[in-house]
């Protein structure tokens, strides 16, 4: 993890993950630092303002919306972190063996690949959805297998300019296998490229699933998500027109501390090293 | 508005200079007072009435179609393409005549011929989804070019008003010959206005059709439907002038009025309903949908999902609908405790467990349920319908929560919900007493003292011995910018005779 040991070093990274550090602590701890029960309905004081009982008032069936954001956070970043794991697998791997399998393996995962990224990751959840049911594992299967061209792409991409590279020649020609040259010379020098599509892949993919279970696809009620209380929100708008503020605001906070993490472990290594304080503006 | 208005009067001259000879009636009165009215409301699901599968197309499509009658704000059929119509004194034929000189759109004579061909395509088209409502006409008899008869397999004196919705839309014969296919997207009827453009998931544009019969009573000269605005932007969208009327949530009602829109409440056949099929345990058993309805306090229902908007309801009708039986009102009062004890008498002393299915994540309606139903044992899990499922088919989901918009006959609704075969009898069974009951309410003549209470005590037949649950009515809600004047509150199909936009 050089590339982020290196990341660690600009400001901006640190805030990152920071906050990221405090979005998986919600995600351990929600549930019990909630004050209230978050499915319980209050029917004779709903869509409440802010109040020292509610700090961020109460829903259209009078559940408290602080309770319902610190629990909904478990389910919103496991969402994500399923999807983005299945792509990284479907991604990851056939990326490195479109290099170094064969051409029959190449051209038939390359064509794999151009179809999937041609379909609308919407369009592809509702179908699947369809197919196999309506719930967030197979809303996740959609978006994962959507999200693994990314990592193909890369994965791909950062291998293929290794395979001529001179030590890797030279390990051939001392006779290392092919198995060898991938795991000891070409995988730890594609892993930081993968790690920052990682970053800004779980971004989307937070975006992916708030804009699903926006859509009512993934998550069956009355479990909070990030994404379902934004939807929910947005059709009582008179009656609390700040409603949507909190969770997109943690919707916006977390994807926006994942894309500055991916940033800066974008930026090279080399040049972070010799003037690291040049990027501390 | 004002350039749309002076982009269809130049399209319309433009159109002038082109067919030189040939008259077009709708732009000699472009410019007249009524001007253009954008609704925003449903697109339909296909422009044929007879292969239309969505029930609120009927709103759409009778813009463009005109049926042999049509129901006036109380539901009751009128005289629309037929100035009459006379029932045989066995009850099993009944003769309309037609008004004079009525032509399709498409320049076809609207004549008896034409209307026997559109019902029988309506009841013999492979691919038609009002044949088993046209399953009571045996023949139809041109007796003169104004005159045609409907031969009955049983006394049916509900025809009028069955044939007063999309199963009564005459379609023009010329088209239906020459491009059938084609009615999906071009309709070819002889209702108030005729189709210019339709754009799929957008809008349609609509000008005022000179021939219709009623011309008369329309008073705007352009019509748009537009698909409705999102709720949230709604108010915005008719104050910006996008939409002049569009149906709105009962969450926006307090925006409307706040922003100065008129805003109609509009107690329409639509109620919301829970469908059970009582073929699945625990449904199976009548104490248990019985405890289910006694546990649901529908007053919080309402006022909590739907901002007070509607009224508890045990019935499929609104109140002040001839079919409403008074005796049904509070049927299954909410009383939890005699909820637990029909549970324990069912087998259930310790809670049963359920899974409710709703169509929407979010669905107030259903968590609101869910807590209620929990409260007297019974464990709900929600579960939102896989998109595009279509389960009076499949009948995959024993237990939903749904709506029912009633239909143009009181009868043919309590067939849908009820009837052996209907779409919405989940378990498609049903005691034999509820089909008599609507046999002796078909055959009773509508102007007959006895009528009303004969379909009540059909209603009553059904809604006691059926394991539908039903809620409360759920009134139509309209939006619209003060300058739209002479909008009626139609209990069915909305219309726009006599309406009028300012702007």
């Amino acid at each position: 993890m050089r590339a982020l040991r290196l990341a660690v070093r600009q400001r901006a990274a640190r805030i990152a993950l920071a906050v990221l550090g405090v979005v998986v602590l919600l995600m351990i701890t929600g549930e019990w630092l909630a004050p209230y029960d978050p499915l319980h309905q209050d029917t004779t004081a709903i869509l409440a303002g802010p109040s020292a009982e509610h700090w961020l008032g109460t829903d259209y069936v009078g559940r408290d919306v602080l309770s319902r954001l610190l629990a909904g956070s478990r389910l919103s970043v496991i969402a994500a972190a399923e999807a983005v794991g299945l792509g990284l697998l479907l991604g990851v791997l056939p990326g490195l063996a479109s290099v170094y399998v064969g051409r029959v393996f190449e051209w038939l995962s390359l064509r794999v690949m151009d179809g999937l990224m041609a379909l609308p990751f919407i369009i592809f959840a509702i179908a699947v959805a369809a197919l196999l049911g309506n719930g967030l594992h197979q809303a996740m299967f959609a978006v994962g297998v959507l999200m693994a061209p990314s990592f193909y792409r890369v994965t791909r991409a950062a291998a293929i300019g290794l395979r001529q590279a001179q030590y890797v020649e030279a390990a051939t020609l001392f006779g290392a296998t092919r198995w060898r040259v991938v795991r000891t010379h070409v995988w730890q020098k594609v892993l930081p490229t993968v790690v920052v599509t990682t970053a800004t892949a779980m971004a989307g993919a937070l975006l992916v699933v708030s804009s699903l279970t926006f859509l009512g696809i993934g998550v069956q009620p009355p479990a909070p998500t990030w994404g379902g209380m934004l939807a929910s929100d947005l059709g009582y708008l008179t009656q609390r027109p700040f409603g949507p503020v909190a969770p997109a605001l943690l919707i916006i906070v977390t994807v926006a501390a994942l894309n500055a993490l991916a940033d800066a472990m974008t930026v090279d290594p080399a040049t972070t090293q010799e003037a690291p304080d040049a990027l501390r503006r | 508005m004002r350039t749309r208005t002076l982009t269809t009067v130049l399209a319309a001259l433009l159109l002038l200079a082109g067919c030189a000879g040939e008259t077009t009636p709708t732009s000699q009165d472009a410019t007249a007072a009524g001007g253009s009215l954008t609704w925003g409301w449903h697109l339909p699901s296909t422009w044929d009435p007879v292969t239309s599968t969505v029930g609120q197309d009927v709103h759409a499509l009778s813009l463009a179609y005109a049926a042999l009658t049509k129901q006036d704000v109380d539901g009751n059929a009128v005289p629309a393409l037929a100035e009459g119509w006379e029932y045989n004194a066995t009850g099993d034929e009944v003769t309309f005549t037609l008004r004079d000189g009525l032509t399709f759109t498409d320049g076809t004579p609207l004549d008896a011929e034409a209307v026997k061909a559109s019902l029988l395509r309506g009841r013999d088209a492979p691919d038609s989804t009002i044949g088993a409502q046209l399953g009571v006409v045996t023949d139809i008899r041109v007796d003169s070019p104004t005159e045609v008869t409907l031969l009955l397999n049983q006394p049916d004196y509900q025809i009028p008003l069955l044939l007063s919705g999309k199963t009564g839309m005459i379609v023009s014969p010329t088209a239906v010959e020459t491009d059938v296919a084609g009615l999906a997207t071009q309709p070819a009827g002889a209702g108030p206005f005729a189709l210019d453009e339709y754009v799929p998931a957008s809008h349609a544009t609509l000008h005022k059709n000179e021939d219709y019969w009623d011309a008369d009573a329309i008073l705007v000269d352009d019509f748009e439907l537009r698909v409705p605005p999102d709720p949230t932007v709604a108010v915005a969208g008719i104050q910006s002038g996008q939409f002049d009327v569009a149906v709105i949530p009962p969450a926006q009602l307090e925006a409307a009025r706040a922003a100065g829109l008129e805003v109609d409440v509009i107690d329409v056949f639509t109620v919301r309903v829970l469908d059970v099929n009582n073929t699945v345990e625990p449904f199976d058993d009548p104490l248990v949908t019985q405890a289910i309805s006694h546990a649901i306090d529908r007053q919080e229902l309402v006022d909590v999902a739907f901002f007070g908007e509607g009224d508890p309801n045990w019935q499929p009708f609104p109140r002040d609908y001839l079919a409403w039986n008074d005796e049904l009102d509070q049927l299954y009062p909410f009383d939890q405790d005699r909820a637990r004890e029909l549970l324990a008498q069912a087998g259930y002393p310790d809670g049963v467990a359920v899974t409710l299915t709703t169509q929407a994540e979010n669905d107030p309606l259903a968590e609101l349920l869910q807590q209620q139903l929990q409260e007297v044992g019974i464990d709900v899990t929600l579960e939102v319908a896989t998109p595009g499922a279509n389960n009076y088919v499949t009948r995959q989901y024993p237990f939903v929560v749904d709506s029912f918009s009633g239909r143009e006959s009181p009868l043919q609704s309590l067939e849908v919900l009820f009837g052996p075969e209907g779409l919405m009898n989940l378990g498609r069974n049903a005691p034999p007493e509820i089909q008599q009951a609507i046999d002796v309410a078909r055959s009773t003549p509508l102007d007959d003292p006895g009528y009303e209470q004969a379909v009540q005590d059909a209603v009553a037949a059904a809604v006691t011995t059926m394991p539908n649950t039903f809620l409360f009515t759920w009134p139509r809600i309209f939006a619209r910018d003060p300058s739209v004047q002479g909008l009626e509150h139609y209990i069915g199909t909305q219309r726009f005779e006599g309406v009028t936009v300012g702007r």
